[in-house]
């Protein structure tokens, strides 16, 4: 708990107090408990994540990291402990519930529907928000203009517009990556959770992935998970260090760096990149 | 490909069909069953083609549109709109309740599932036999004499068939074009990701096994009026298992599909018997082929002979532009 609260404190945060709206806090998690059988993956984590900013989870492989995000985004149930948006405590709410509440996610492994176009993929995950709409098997799919126009303004942004009708398995990696991200844009989520979003990428898609993510940050809050240190150093406003399932120590990139503790778990060689 | 693989397309081949199996076929039973089969093989289609669910309870919805036929007909002599009307409704609430509890599994454990309710009410129906009529079925079913027509006749309760056919594909097709459809399509091809945009994957399922179920005791009904009976074989695992071979024959891609594989199977069937009493080892060697070297099914076969055939004029202009606008939109700044 000390090693909470002092993190907190660093990162600037209170857990306990709340502005009525806006809140500034998007989600917060408080002693967050995932258990395998007997086993504890995460073990009380208490996060405080700021709108509109930032935050990556990072830690050694075994530190819970995955666990942590699969809780927030309800694919795992905790097992005690609560998980809170804008105040509410969404702690047991399904994970498609919740896309409904404004969180949304992208996978670490590209994860489309591969046989359908990337318009189709795009508006089908802006359908998602109002999925009742979708059970009338006689609407037809350009009924929901608003998921039609998200598709089209999300793959704008992302410079998907010139293959908007080609199958999503037919694209490149770089560009699949992009759909990922931009299948949790067409949410129009407040929280955005990333799973190693640039897995697998080649240097120059890193770096379009990296812009990418900061320019969530003006419109949402961004949480992810993530292992290219030089991304988290650079573009994250706060970081969590996990280890053995529990919250190691949080601050800015700067803090983190400097953490001697971190530097422990990490064995000193891999906290790196420059600090925006 | 998009011209063979467009709805309205599918629509004219089937209403074809339809006008053709006259012109072609001696037996009125025969092109009726064809179309009834369409039906039923469509609705199985549904499920295994847009949902990627392999559903062993085909026979369960078909029997109880037999019964209700039966019952309804010979018992109680109720109107054939209303018979029909609610074997629809009682289709669709057995299907609801085995999907409720099939989609609860994924993978072999739901196929076994599927299998175990079709086994739980092949006994139902041989128990209760004072309702179904156990071994002998329920017999003299008549065909309907609606507002003064006359659908007794083997050519003209063809016709009463090939209407509400075209009807119900018609209503199909928009299903599958829908976004209801196109969401099955989500699910069938990334069930995680389906949920992680947003949508009650389960409530889904539920629904596409309530139309499956509507429109096979849709056709199980018909089917009894047909033949007049309404016998135990209509609800055996026997009637799933050749649903799903015409499904996979014809090639689970599209609706038309199922049609095409009802009237393969049901045409072998009736040539093959002819010729050798053991019909069916042929049958299995021609269901061999297709998992071997037809995995399309049927359709898939015209596909190919039909991207082969447009090949020459496909290959010129777009390969030369597909291209560089790959690379161009890969290099856009993201």
């Amino acid at each position: 708990m000390s090693i909470h609260n002092e993190a907190l404190k660093r990162s600037g945060h209170s857990s306990g107090k709340h502005a009525p709206a806006p809140h500034p806090v998007a989600l917060e998690t408080s002693e967050l408990t995932v258990a395998y059988g007997s086993f504890l993956a995460v073990r009380g984590v208490s996060l405080s994540v700021r709108r509109n900013s930032i935050h990556s989870i990072i830690g050694p492989n075994g530190a819970g990291k995955t666990t942590l995000f699969h809780a927030l985004t309800g694919r795992v149930r905790p097992s005690a402990g609560s998980i809170r948006l804008d105040d509410k405590d969404i702690s047991h709410t399904r994970d498609d519930d919740r896309v409904r509440l404004g969180i949304a996610r992208s996978f670490q492994v590209t994860s489309l529907f591969p046989n359908l176009s990337v318009q189709e993929n795009l508006r089908l995950a802006s359908q998602g928000r109002t999925p009742w709409q979708a059970l009338a098997p006689w609407r037809s799919i350009n009924h929901n203009k608003e998921a039609m126009a998200t598709a089209g303004e999300v793959m704008e942004r992302l410079s998907l517009t010139q293959v908007a009708g080609r199958a999503a398995g037919e694209l490149s990696h770089g560009q699949q990556r992009r759909l990922e991200v931009g299948m949790a844009l067409a949410a129009r989520p407040r929280v955005i959770l990333m799973d190693e979003p640039t897995s697998g990428m080649g240097v120059d898609d890193i770096e379009a992935m990296k812009e990418l993510i900061r320019s969530l940050a003006a419109d949402h809050t961004v949480i992810f998970v993530e292992h290219n240190m030089g991304i988290v150093m650079n573009i994250s406003d706060t970081v969590t260090v996990m280890r053995a399932g529990q919250k190691l120590v949080e601050g800015t990139p700067a803090e983190i760096r400097d953490d001697p503790e971190v530097r422990r778990a990490y064995l000193g060689n891999m906290i790196t990149g420059d600090i925006a | 490909m998009k011209t063979i693989n467009n709805p309205i397309f599918h629509f004219f081949l089937a209403a074809l069909t339809v006008v053709c199996l006259p012109l072609f076929l001696r037996s009125g039973v025969l092109a009726s069953e064809i179309l009834i089969f369409g039906l039923a093989v469509a609705a199985c289609n549904l499920l295994l083609g847009f949902t990627g669910l392999l559903s062993f309870g085909q026979g369960i919805f078909f029997g109880v549109g037999s019964y209700v036929a039966g019952i309804l007909l010979t018992r109680y002599q109720i109107p054939v709109p209303l018979m029909l009307l609610l074997s629809v409704v009682l289709g669709a609430l057995i299907a609801v309740a085995v999907g409720w509890l099939s989609i609860r599994r994924q993978g072999v454990y739901f196929v076994m599932l599927t299998l175990a309710f079709s086994q739980f009410f092949f006994f139902l129906a041989y128990s209760f036999s004072g309702l179904t009529g156990g071994d002998n079925g329920i017999l003299d079913v008549p065909r309907p004499v609606i507002a003064g027509f006359d659908f007794t006749n083997l050519w003209s309760y063809y016709w009463f068939v090939a209407v509400i056919f075209l009807a119900v594909f018609a209503l199909m097709l928009r299903t599958t074009q829908s976004t209801f459809g196109r969401t099955l399509s989500a699910i069938r091809e990334n069930e995680a990701r389906a949920s992680a945009v947003g949508f009650p994957v389960r409530a889904f399922k539920i629904a596409a096994f309530a139309i499956s179920g509507a429109v096979t005791a849709l056709a199980g009904a018909l089917h009894a009026m047909l033949i007049g009976v309404a016998p135990l074989s209509s609800i055996e695992y026997h009637t799933s298992e050749i649903i799903l071979i015409m499904t996979i024959i014809g090639g689970s891609g599209n609706l038309f599909a199922s049609l095409l594989g009802a009237g393969t199977y049901m045409l072998l069937a009736d040539v093959l018997s002819t010729i050798w009493p053991r019909w069916l080892l042929l049958l299995g060697v021609a269901l061999i082929v297709v998992a071997l070297f037809m995995q399309r099914g049927l359709w898939g076969l015209i596909e190919t002979l039909v991207s082969h055939i447009t090949a020459t004029s496909k290959r010129t202009p777009n390969a030369a532009t597909e291209r560089p606008l790959h690379r161009q939109a890969d290099g856009g700044k993201a």
